[in-house]
């Protein structure tokens, strides 16, 4: 519901430059939004209760501090403004541990899980979860640049699509419900440790590029289609959209864009193979390939 | 209109490797190509030739990754293949299967499964196999099991169909024999080097080529191009050639190939001390025969079994007179003003040897005759000519009668011969009636086989729907004139 099949999205902003974008991305509607919200929100009520069963954890141990020496601090107003911030932290969380779900959690983590060990498991599965509720939509995009070059570009989490990646422009960043929160929580999650965080692009320049082909290959029990650029001086292709591997109809608009952008139409015949020419003149108009099922 | 249909040529033994199969494949394929079919062939993968292959003249080959065990032969594993394989067949939009070779297990999985998702089979038999030993037992056994529900077979020569039909338990009727051809352009003898457009308009028999005068002095070269195997008699050859040696003053050897035998080839021309008169080459090139075939006057083929020997067909081309035992197919492939027979025995090859070098000398035979001879006997067009002729009638296209050549007085037995053929009927109880009779015990394990089949294939039609997989386009077919390629080839 969530997803649909890889379908393109085609961006012209000048006729020598376009960037083809297939994502699993659906236009965003308003139950789209509202589901995504509804993810996000569970994302971050799942943290939170992480964070709170840390703390209850800690309330019962030895080493606690105290709730009194930690109310004494300061309310959490004044530390702000005093820009203390480990104080800050230490009486919000207080705060929420004395509401009634941190009451709930400091007894889930003491009475059910008594033990550090099984604590530390708890929290690192919740924490997996969070990441995998995060790696909803896949976007991997081709910008082609006439006279300079290719670059690919593959991210599998539209949190991080939207925090490193402002060029993916109309299709990528409109991706992203509450874009803002997605920032820090992509680099907290990143930090995490399960890598994937940056998007992962490579540019190729011009005179590097020998061709651009549409191959196919065995891949698990199927024959697929794929997009690769030769590179000169290196053994292996890159391949183009590796993790989406977009079925035939995508894969040959974007070969015939690719071709017509990317090299100069020395004659009609050139520019009209090259498709997406036309479009490319009014200037940043996004049109999309819908995938048919 | 003649129809066309979209073939998938599978086979374990495909280029890079050399051998008969594979270039009998190719010279296939690229026939009916030039008829206007589509041809693909599916193969598995070799060292530095995996994924999907086109080759110059756009036959597409698909690599399938695989485990070879022996002698490139893939490891059977009966279901496996049946996921990629559709894939294949469905990507491609196959109408008919056709696979070859008897020991590749590729070939007999892709024909059940090719039933199995209803399409049209046929198999081409390139090899003769024995009856008594373990292996070939088990080989015809398994051989039995795919025959069992193919459309058609095709063998390569007429012994080659008795062999099959007697191994499989077929009915006659559905076994065509259709033999190899060369590529006669490709073996031309030494002095037609090259063939010209101009000289190709008069090349007729108005204006034949001068006889070769062989003084009774006058060198006279032996050629034995052979994998040096124990079945291509390379035993007999051992022991054959310092007699036919010492009985013939001035003739000489030449031997191409390589295997376990040569060592004792070797040891034979040290013993014999002929290393003056006997020359090994070593392993040769497919394109390189011709070059080595023309140094000679006469072709040895010693070979203990063979369902046809491309190897003579192509000496003789050559332009050599060609000795060679009489044994599978053989004595079918030559006319006999061509070649001198023997028996499979020492002294009788001598023997032969020794006329055929007495005629040469006596200059009684027309050897400068042959390649024009052979070229109109043996053409690919003409294979592929007769193998659309079998899609045809397997396919529906041209009606029972015309194809299996029955009378309405006859058709008692050919309703019988029908269900054993399995032309009409795809249902699954069908075929299960007809891999039934297979055995006491080997029909139900073949039943169990084909059922388990069946439930994969319903199992990858919900796992892997059809309307996922990407339709490949096709290349601008070939067009083609069908009444004057008849014609000119002088069939029916």
């Amino acid at each position: 519901m969530l997803t649909t099949a890889p379908h393109l999205y085609i961006r012209r902003p000048s006729p020598t430059t376009a960037e083809f974008t297939v994502t699993t991305c659906p236009p965003l509607t308003l139950p789209l939004r509202l589901a995504l919200a509804c993810v996000h929100a569970a994302r971050l009520s799942l943290l939170l209760a992480i964070i709170l069963l840390l703390y209850g954890r800690w309330t019962a141990s030895p080493s606690f501090l105290g709730a009194e020496h930690i109310r004494a601090l300061g309310s959490p107003v004044s530390l702000l403004l005093a820009g203390d911030f480990p104080s800050l932290v230490l009486s919000v969380l207080q705060l929420l541990h004395a509401s009634a779900a941190g009451q709930v959690c400091a007894r889930a983590a003491t009475h059910l899980l008594p033990s550090w060990w099984g604590l530390a498991v708890l929290a690192g599965a919740l924490l997996y979860a969070t990441r995998a509720l995060g790696r909803i939509h896949t976007t991997e995009s081709l910008l082609v640049l006439r006279g300079l070059g290719i670059q690919t570009a593959s991210s599998y989490s539209s949190y991080n699509a939207n925090a490193t990646g402002s060029s993916s422009g109309s299709s990528g960043g409109s991706c992203v419900v509450g874009g803002g929160g997605g920032r820090w929580w992509g680099r907290i999650f990143g930090g995490g440790g399960a890598g994937g965080n940056a998007k992962e692009t490579r540019f190729i320049p011009t005179e590097k590029i020998q061709d651009v082909l549409i191959n196919e290959a065995f891949r698990g029990f199927e024959v697929r289609y794929y997009l690769v650029v030769v590179v000169e001086g290196e053994e292996e292709l890159v391949v183009v959209f590796p993790r989406l591997l977009p079925r035939r109809r995508i894969v040959e608009a974007v070969w015939r864009g690719v071709r017509g952008c990317l090299y100069e139409p020395d004659s009609s015949g050139v520019a009209a193979a090259g498709g997406g020419m036309g479009i490319g003149i009014g200037g940043g108009d996004v049109k999309s390939v819908d995938e048919k099922r | 209109m003649a129809p066309t249909y979209n073939i998938a040529m599978v086979s374990d033994f495909f280029f890079p490797q050399p051998g008969g199969v594979e270039s009998h494949i190719y010279q296939l394929s690229t026939k009916l190509m030039d008829r206007g079919h589509k041809v693909i062939i599916i193969t598995h993968a070799y060292e530095g030739r995996t994924g999907v292959r086109y080759l110059t003249n756009g036959l597409k080959v698909y690599h399938v990754p695989f485990l070879v065990i022996y002698r490139s032969a893939s490891f059977p594993t009966v279901f496996s293949f049946f996921p990629i394989f559709r894939n294949i067949v469905l990507r491609e939009r196959i109408d008919i299967v056709h696979g070859h070779a008897s020991l590749s297990s590729m070939c007999h999985e892709a024909i059940l499964h090719a039933r199995t998702m209803g399409l049209r089979t046929v198999f081409t038999d390139h090899s003769l196999f024995g009856f008594a030993d373990a292996a070939s037992i088990l080989t015809n056994k398994l051989l039995k099991f795919t025959l069992s529900d193919v459309d058609h077979v095709i063998c390569v020569s007429h012994t080659c169909k008795e062999n099959t039909v007697l191994r499989a338990s077929l009915d006659p009727l559905m076994v065509s024999v259709i033999p190899n051809a060369v590529v006669a352009e490709n073996f031309r003898p030494l002095y037609n080097p090259a063939e010209t457009s101009s000289s190709a308009t008069h090349s007729f028999g108005q204006n034949p080529p001068p006889a070769r005068q062989l003084g009774p002095h006058d060198m006279i070269t032996i050629v034995v191009i052979s994998r040096l195997f124990y079945n291509k008699g390379t035993d007999l050859l051992t022991a054959a050639i310092p007699r036919i040696l010492e009985n013939h003053p001035n003739t000489r050897f030449i031997i191409a190939g390589s295997g376990p035998k040569s060592i004792d080839l070797e040891q034979m021309i040290e013993q014999n001390v002929l290393q003056d008169r006997v020359e090994m080459l070593g392993p040769v090139r497919h394109e390189e025969v011709r070059d080595v075939m023309v140094r000679g006057h006469i072709y040895l083929h010693p070979s203990l079994t063979e369902a046809f020997g491309t190897v003579i067909v192509e000496a003789a081309s050559c332009g050599l007179y060609v000795v060679c035992t009489q044994v599978g197919g053989i004595p079918e492939v030559l006319p006999s003003h061509m070649t001198v027979f023997a028996k499979p025995e020492e002294d009788d090859l001598v023997a032969a040897t020794g006329k055929a070098i007495a005629a040469l000398r006596a200059n009684k035979v027309r050897t400068e005759l042959f390649h024009e001879q052979v070229k109109t006997m043996y053409s690919w067009t003409n294979v592929a000519i007769r193998t659309e002729r079998v899609y045809n009638g397997i396919s529906g296209a041209i009606s029972e009668g015309e194809f299996y050549g029955y009378d309405a007085a006859n058709a008692a037995s050919w309703s019988a011969t029908r269900g054993r053929s399995g032309v009409q009927s795809f249902a699954l109880i069908d075929r299960l009636k007809r891999y039934y009779g297979c055995g006491i015990w080997a029909g139900k394990l073949f039943c169990l086989c084909v059922i388990v089949d069946y439930l994969i294939f319903l199992f990858l039609e919900l796992w892997f729907p059809r309307e996922k997989i990407d339709i490949c386009p096709d290349w601008p077919r070939k067009t083609i004139d069908n009444r004057k390629e008849m014609g000119k080839d002088g069939l029916r």
